[in-house]
């Protein structure tokens, strides 16, 4: 097991490498003059000079791309062209509340979506179920912000029972955290719960039709044994696939989530740093998003071995 | 008899469908005393399995008892709801079912799921409840039981799984078992273990058995006493010796002529009525080729590896001469089915050459070989007619496909008529053609299989296990049909079966195979009669046979 994840671990260094390759160009891919392009459109023809020299735009392509990762493998992502500050030390400080807001989501998710997608597969035809349905396409076809400013506007403006913005560290106690997190999570959660209890539910009716649920309701077992037990364990392996790939999902819903809610995350550093120009700081962030989709990709794949014996590794 | 346990009183069981509801049982009455096997037979369709799932309320949702009454010690099971109910399943009666290994949970270790069945019905502690498994695992004698426990179904053969069924069926002494067709799918010789090890476990249990089986000859051999069911209604119910020497009912009497025995020949699986049709062409002696004349197939010592393992086949060499029959027989893992693709050239051996009317065929790559003239010379039946069919294809479409492509027809008439003379040619009704697989019957798809096989005239026909997914009296006229191209056409037939009473019987020469390698060969009847080897001895015996010397004797 452990020598499986080792080698997957090194399966995904090339992918890495690509990622970073393709992260590097983004600068060169722009239209322009890199140089220019960075120094903006009020800068002197020194000053485009001084840039060029200071990022070393003037050496091979492929020498400045061997020294950004030799200086991103010790940790630095580089400077700020806007704040003079380490890109590493911006996305730090909002590394929190994106992480906080992505983690309530996918709680949220798995908490509410798995189970309603069980029970509309388990009463398959019923009201319960269309009813069910009826909210997954609903939530599936209603964009982020208009469910953010619906929910913002009911639950914090009109009914005043949460915050209506911003964000409160998990320092400063867990209630308040979790207050401020609720209408966003709820609100980039729906596509997400509308997809993954769709999902569930297709999985679990392929799975109540085999013949060991037969079994199982043969040997006298209750139904919660076999819904949960043997039924819901047989149906993660594309449940768990969904959920994964929803984090990609969720890294796109998370930018504008926090523009609705005003919250100092990633999301706005993302659209500040891409409005300034700022290609340290974007380039950091698309290489941290795409790290924690490889890494998340990796868990995906353990998960299917822990749950099914007989995907071999 | 005994004690009455189950009495079902005009059972109506219907299925609500697309099309309305659809009456599966109508009007089952049966009774089953303590200790009792009783066979329930019928082909599909005939509402033996829905009989049994009524019996367990374990009829799928869309299925509904509409009338009778099912009573079980005195108690009627059709009323039951929640903790009464789940007090019946499992604890007071239980079901096994045909493909264990679908019937097991894939991603649980055997010893839990033997485990959950004992923690359902007994409060007792979950390391009590694997100490029961165990022992339980044993009694179903599995081999190395302990390390067993924590295997997975797939980590298991055929034979295990059922036993592991079997121990989570019995694992709170149920008074009643429902075995729904136990032992089809699996090897003979493992279909006789399992039996033999379910009747031992009844009787020394005093546990009352009812036998679902399509298989009037393994009923027979188990059960004292029959009964025989079709659609939805039981027609006759008799002890197998009345039921073989003098059936009553016409159904019957077709299922008893169908059944293949240790003597029959292919002309008597049908009743005295059919047979004088089949006269006609039997008494056609076949033409015998001429001597000297090269063999149409010749394979020499052909090998398959497949990565890393084992050899599958190894040093496999015979001959076939044109419109000769071969039956290439063994358990599964002999590797009759590897052998039989490497012939008609759909995987590559690793070993060894294959000779088609003088022409070396082997080296040609299987993934080219379409482009061979020879590929219209052989052609495949495949095992399952309900899977090996396009579902996307109408029986017609089947047809002229492989005429469009190795015949280079086009489409229009010439193309139509071809296609309608094959259809005739395997009795298959010309308004069926336009059908797609799902609105035909397992015979009149395994009709369209043989059919697309035959469109273009080839002179080598390889069928794996043809008739195994058929019931016993569609195989019968599946097997007239082969015999008959066979004669009238001159078609050589490669015929890979598990079933030896059917090979025996449209075969002249027989090989077994074990392992990958031949044990022992020769002609059919001789080899049947007098097993050269303990390994053909052991797969003739197993097979299950219906005593006809004693009965026909008692019935004269």
């Amino acid at each position: 097991m452990l020598s499986y994840i080792l080698r997957r671990i090194v399966a995904t260094l090339p992918v890495m490498a690509i990622v970073a390759l393709f992260v590097f160009s983004l600068l060169y891919i722009a239209p322009g003059d890199p140089a220019v392009v960075i120094a903006g459109d009020q800068a002197s023809p020194e000053d485009v000079e001084r840039i060029r020299q200071s990022l070393g735009l003037d050496r091979p392509f492929l020498v400045q791309f061997g020294s950004w990762v030799w200086r991103i493998l010790h940790g630095d992502l580089g400077t700020s062209i806007f704040t003079n500050l380490p890109v590493s030390a911006m996305i730090g400080q909002r590394l929190g509340p994106t992480l906080s807001l992505m983690i309530v989501t996918l709680l949220l998710t798995i908490v509410v979506a798995v189970p309603l997608g069980v029970v509309a597969a388990w009463k398959a035809g019923s009201l319960i179920d269309r009813v069910i349905m009826g909210f997954a396409v609903f939530g599936f076809s209603l964009p982020v912000f208009v469910v953010g400013y619906m929910l913002a506007y009911i639950f914090a403006l009109e009914l005043e029972w949460l915050p209506v913005q911003g964000y409160t560290p998990l320092t400063q106690g867990f209630l308040p955290w979790l207050e401020n997190l609720i209408l966003p999570s709820i609100a980039l959660g729906c596509v997400y719960i509308a997809l993954v209890a769709r999902i569930t539910r297709a999985a679990m009716l392929e799975v109540l039709q085999q013949d060991y649920i037969r079994t199982a309701k043969a040997k006298g077992l209750g139904q919660g044994g076999i819904l949960f037990i043997h039924a819901l364990k047989n149906a993660a392996v594309p449940i768990v696939t969904v959920i994964g790939i929803g984090i990609a999902l969720l890294i796109g819903g998370a930018v504008v989530t926090e523009s609705v809610f005003a919250i100092p995350g990633l999301g706005r550093l993302t659209i500040d740093a891409i409005l300034r120009r700022d290609y340290p700081v974007i380039q950091g962030i698309v290489l941290l998003f795409s790290f924690v989709y490889v890494l998340v990709n990796l868990m995906i794949d353990v998960t299917y071995t822990l749950v099914d014996p007989r995907i071999r590794y | 008899m005994s004690e009455e346990l189950l009495r079902i009183d005009d059972l109506h069981v219907a299925f609500s469908t697309r099309r309305g509801m659809v009456e599966a049982v109508r009007g089952v009455s049966l009774n089953v005393g303590a200790g009792e096997m009783l066979g329930l037979v019928g082909e599909s369709g005939s509402g033996k399995s829905v009989t049994g799932f009524a019996t367990t309320r374990l009829l799928d949702a869309a299925g509904r008892v509409t009338g009778g009454k099912i009573l079980f010690r005195g108690q009627d099971v059709t009323k039951l709801r929640g903790d009464d109910l789940r007090h019946l399943q499992g604890a007071a009666m239980s079901m096994i079912f045909q493909n264990p290994r679908a019937a097991l949970n894939p991603i649980r270790a055997i010893g839990l799921q033997i485990a959950d069945a004992i923690l359902t019905h007994k409060r007792i502690s979950k390391d009590a409840a694997r100490a029961e498994a165990l022992e339980l695992l044993r009694a179903v004698q599995i081999r190395d039981p302990e390390a067993r426990m924590n295997a997975y179904p797939h980590e298991l053969s055929g034979g295990m799984c059922q036993r592991v069924m079997i121990a989570i069926a019995i694992s709170c002494n149920p008074s009643l078992l429902i075995a729904d067709e136990p032992t089809t799918g699996l090897d003979v010789t493992t279909q006789k273990v399992v039996m033999d090890l379910l009747a031992d476990i009844a009787a020394a249990r005093g546990m009352a058995t009812i036998l679902i089986t399509h298989d009037l000859g393994l009923a027979a051999r188990y059960c004292r006493r029959i009964a025989v069911m079709e659609r939805g209604r039981i027609v006759e119910e008799a002890s197998p010796r009345t039921l073989f020497s003098a059936p009553q009912h016409a159904y019957t009497r077709r299922l008893v002529a169908a059944s293949p025995t240790a003597t029959s020949r292919i002309e008597d699986l049908v009743t005295e009525e059919e047979r004088e049709r089949y006269a006609t062409v039997v008494s056609k002696p076949r033409q015998e080729p001429a001597h000297g004349t090269p063999p149409l197939l010749e394979v020499r010592k052909l090998a398959k590896r497949f990565d890393q393992g084992s050899a599958a086949v190894a040093d496999f060499s015979m001959t076939m001469a044109g419109g000769e029959s071969v039956g290439l027989v063994g358990e599964s893992g002999s590797g009759k089915s590897t052998t039989s693709r490497m012939i008609c050239r759909l995987i590559d051996p690793s070993e060894g050459d294959i000779v088609f009317d003088g022409q070396s065929i082997g080296h040609v790559a299987a993934r080219d070989f379409h482009r061979s003239r020879f590929r219209k010379d052989i052609q495949m039946v495949f095992q399952d007619p309900n899977e090996s069919l396009n579902p996307r294809f109408t029986a017609f479409d089947c047809i002229a496909h492989p005429l469009m492509r190795l015949d280079g027809m086009r489409a229009g008439d010439a193309l139509r008529q071809r296609v309608e003379e094959c259809a005739e040619r395997v009795g298959l009704p010309l308004d069926l053609l336009p059908r797609f697989p799902h609105q035909l019957s397992g015979g009149q798809k395994a009709r369209v299989g043989i059919a697309r096989a035959i469109a273009c005239r080839p002179r080598l026909l390889v069928l794996d296990e043809p008739t195994a997914a058929l019931d016993v009296s569609v195989q019968a006229v599946v097997l007239q049909l082969l015999d008959r191209l066979r004669r009238e056409n001159d078609i050589a037939l490669l015929f890979v079966s598990h079933d030896l009473n059917v090979v025996r019987m449209l075969c002249d020469r027989t090989i077994v195979l074990r392992n990958g390698g031949i044990v022992e060969q020769g002609e059919s009847r001789t080899l049947f009669d007098n097993p050269k080897t303990d390994y053909t001895r052991k797969l003739v015996e197993a097979i299950p046979h219906i005593e006809t010397g004693e009965l026909l004797a008692a019935a004269l």
